[in-house]
């Protein structure tokens, strides 16, 4: 086996290289790079991506020249494994590879949002106002747009009866009544690892037993105050809601 | 453990891969470009032979290479086998990560509203970086902390008889007249020693070779052997990493992590957990810090920004490539302790 390995490994090497090039490829074009990292990184991932397979493609064009020339020679293709016994650090790497082709990473649900702290919907002050718009639309507004504008000035009546329309996933808060879910989104600053929800809650004119978790709506309605869990908040009175499908890109910026 | 929670600890993981490969790529090439291309003995040469001031110019050596704490490792490893000073060396693991124009640059991105952040970060950053290279250059020679094949590749110096001073490889072969370059030749001859040759003493033979008069074709091939060993290696072990921080940061709730602490000693070491357990490339740890900056005090932050890009989960599987465990605890604890004095000192009087 460990005999194989070494008469392999330089083979092992290229096809590792060469799939983890392809697998940053493939998210690229199937589009799940937006499920993983904020789209400014992107073009760092899709470069490395050519890169890896270029790389792979010079390295077995050598390899091949070499077996070419003579069968008996290692040549420079020889293994020199330091960390890894011979051909495990390639195996492990062509397996992640694998993995992640197969394996299909999935947008974050409401658990871990709840995970996250979603429910404490005034600490989610991370988000800091980039742009002030004084004439905007209120229905234009995003949910983060909402969150911004909440931490510069966080008085709910202010908003009162200004009309909201925003998309997001469903998420069920613990502490809420029946009548009430939160709709939320994911910000992302740089990649899935650093995540996190923000959210509104939202009073519906029925129970929310008709909206299932991590289904995607779209909400139309207007903003008005509540006392919800011991604290004034800012909620939205559902008019409509109308469900949307899952948006290729979940996570806003 | 259900599938959900399993799916989100591998879309983690694929995205914490997906962020970093990239700058393991480019620490990989640019460290094969300064093997190949650059006379790093010139380098060498030009620091300081005063620890301290070593230990400064190790550290600001990370403005040339601007790689994180994932491209770092091959670099620092490799100037250790070029026979820099250790003050230069630990100087440099420590300081590059965060000392480069891209980290500063993105740094700055996330915190323009606090400049305080972006310049203290530096500053520590250097400060640290200095300080624990200065206390590592008391160790005069490095080697018995260091892993054998990196310890066996680092050239000891002798004076001739004309008193000059004269770089060997203690390496078995560096007796032998650059054994690599004829090529092919090499591994058919020494079959029996073929078991004990690994990349780093591969590149310290080639370097003490010296690649200078060759032609561009085979310093190419090189370049690209290099490549692929350093990537296969170092990407491997980021894997091994990025899995362990994946399934913390899962399975481990974040509250627990957050919960640990809002006062001005407990969110420095929370912080400092959490940039340990993150370990999230320092070229974008800082957007990462941005959302925690209305929660956690200014010097827990930095506690983060200083501290993740010396010492993480991931990080410590690559320096395991260089030191002993032993080397690796004395840096974290001297990082660890320094990073802590001084956030807490922004954290009482600053701020």
């Amino acid at each position: 086996m460990n005999r194989l390995l070494f008469n392999f490994s330089p083979w092992l090497d290229v096809l590792a290289i060469a799939a983890w090039g392809g697998l940053f490829l493939y998210y690229r074009a199937n589009g799940k790079l937006f499920l993983l990292i904020h789209p400014s990184y992107m073009w760092l991932t899709v470069v490395a991506g050519v890169v890896l397979v270029v790389v792979a493609l010079l390295k077995g064009m050598v390899l091949m020249r070499q077996a070419r020339r003579s069968t008996v020679r290692g040549g420079s293709g020889a293994p020199h494994l330091r960390i890894f016994p011979p051909g495990i650090g390639s195996l492990l790497l062509l397996a992640i590879a694998i993995l992640g082709m197969v394996i299909t990473p999935r947008a974050f649900a409401s658990q871990t949002a709840l995970d996250r702290g979603a429910t404490d919907t005034l600490t989610v002050t991370r988000v800091r106002p980039q742009v002030f718009r004084g004439s905007e639309k209120t229905e234009d507004k995003s949910l983060v747009d909402w969150i911004r504008t909440l931490t510069v000035y966080p008085e709910p009546d202010a908003y009162t009866g200004q009309k909201a329309k925003v998309q997001g996933f469903v998420i069920y808060p613990p502490n809420l009544p029946n009548q009430y879910l939160l709709i939320a989104r994911f910000v992302i600053t740089c990649c899935a690892a650093d995540v996190y929800p923000v959210s509104l809650p939202v009073k519906l004119a029925q129970s929310r037993d008709t909206y299932k978790a991590d289904s995607w709506l779209e909400i139309e309605g207007a903003m008005m105050t509540e006392t919800l869990a011991e604290k004034r908040q800012l909620v939205i009175e559902a008019k409509t809601i109308k469900e949307i499908p899952e948006p290729k890109n979940p996570y806003e910026y | 453990m259900n599938s959900n929670q399993l799916n989100n600890a591998f879309t983690l993981f694929l995205s914490l891969l997906v962020e970093a490969v990239p700058f393991l790529l480019l620490g990989v090439l640019f460290s094969g470009v300064l093997l190949f291309f650059v006379d790093e003995r010139k380098l060498v040469r030009m620091m300081p032979k005063n620890p301290l001031l070593g230990a400064f110019a190790g550290s600001c050596i990370g403005f040339l290479f601007p790689v994180c704490e994932c491209g770092n490792v091959p670099v620092a490893r490799r100037l250790l086998m070029q026979g820099v000073p250790s003050s230069v060396a630990i100087g440099f693991l420590l300081a590059a990560p965060t000392i480069n124009p891209i980290v500063f640059w993105a740094t700055w991105t996330a915190f323009r509203d606090q400049p305080e952040v972006v310049f203290l970060r530096i500053g520590f950053s250097l400060a640290i970086a200095t300080i624990v290279g200065w206390v590592f250059s008391v160790q005069k020679d490095l080697r018995p902390m260091l892993q054998p094949a990196v310890a066996r590749a680092i050239p000891v110096r002798r004076e001739d008889n004309e008193g000059k001073p004269k770089l060997a490889t203690s390496s078995a072969f560096a007796s032998q007249s650059s054994p690599l370059l004829q090529s092919g030749t090499y591994w058919l001859n020494q079959p029996g020693q073929t078991g004990r040759t690994d990349v780093a003493e591969l590149q310290a033979t080639m370097v003490a070779a010296s690649t200078a008069g060759k032609p561009l074709s085979y310093k190419f091939n090189l370049l690209l052997e290099n490549t692929v060993q350093e990537f296969r290696e170092l990407g491997g072990v980021l894997i091994l990493g990025s899995a362990i921080a994946a399934i913390v940061q899962v399975f481990v709730p974040r509250d627990i992590i957050l919960s640990l602490g809002q006062g001005p000693v407990t969110s420095i070491l929370a912080m400092m957990l959490l940039a340990a357990v993150v370990s999230i490339c320092s070229t974008v740890d800082s957007f990462f810090a941005l959302s925690f900056a209305s929660t956690f005090t200014t010097g827990s932050l930095l506690a983060f920004l200083v501290f993740g890009p010396m010492i993480d989960l991931k990080a410590v599987g690559l320096m395991l490539s260089i030191f002993k465990p032993r080397a690796i605890f004395y840096l974290f604890a001297l990082a660890g302790q320094l990073t802590f004095l001084l956030t807490l000192i922004v954290n009482l009087y600053v701020s």
